[in-house]
């Protein structure tokens, strides 16, 4: 447990320094105002994309293990609890 | 816990800490971006009241229901209100603040287009609210 803790740290950092290092970089266009209406639309945008992509996934993997370990089926076993009746 | 490993759910962890972060750190500098006022920007005192807008310029021009600005150039505005709460609304430059009795609000822009664009307010402030406008001529 401990090592999955440090390991998923050093790639969680890993992966966010890069990552903030992007989004703050400097915009080329030195000396030029920005456009707001530009600015709030990519924010938009990017904030969607990443809503819509997380959305499908959760909702898929539900949507999989709802289907998956329905009872009916044909790979479905019981739990250990179940065989034993101890619930 | 023993029998199957852990690390989908340490991998869904892991992607999910970094997708908030990027949402996060992407959100916050555009909202940096988008408030840090350029020290060069003219700054254009702006009064709502019940039914109207009134704009003074650093000189001390004033205008009612409309506003002149140039063409790429910075302004900052300092909206406040006189009577009931309001809010300023440019929406082709995409600027909105609300303009709040006792309050001195800012929001920067710099106009990149020459021509005719509306200013309408953006909170229902009474009877005439629907047509408490101005026009902003943006000039070259």
């Amino acid at each position: 447990m401990a090592r999955a803790i440090v390991l998923m740290s050093i790639l969680t950092v890993l992966v966010i320094l890069p990552m903030i290092h992007l989004v703050f970089a400097e915009p080329a266009e030195a000396g030029q105002y920005i456009n707001r209406k530009a600015e709030i639309w990519n924010l938009f945008f990017k904030m969607m994309t990443i809503a819509f992509t997380v959305g499908a996934v959760v909702s898929g993997t539900l949507i999989w293990v709802v289907w998956r370990f329905r009872e009916s089926h044909p790979k479905a076993k019981p739990t250990k609890y179940e065989e034993k009746g101890e619930w | 816990m023993s029998g199957h490993s852990n690390w989908p759910e340490w991998i869904y962890v892991a992607v999910v800490i970094c997708l908030l972060t990027y949402v996060g750190a992407e959100a916050w500098n555009v909202e940096r971006i988008v408030e840090h006022t350029p020290a060069e920007a003219e700054v254009i005192k702006v009064t709502g009241q019940q039914w109207f807008w009134t704009f003074e310029h650093e000189d001390g021009t004033k205008e009612v229901g409309e506003l002149h600005l140039k063409k790429g150039k910075p302004y900052k505005f300092e909206i406040t209100a006189k009577d009931v709460n309001h809010s300023f609304n440019i929406h082709d430059y995409v600027v909105l603040q609300d303009a709040i009795v006792g309050r001195l609000n800012t929001v920067w822009f710099a106009p990149d287009k020459a021509g005719e664009y509306t200013i309408q307010c953006r909170e229902y402030c009474g009877l005439l609210h629907y047509n408490m406008r101005a026009t902003l001529y943006v000039e070259e």
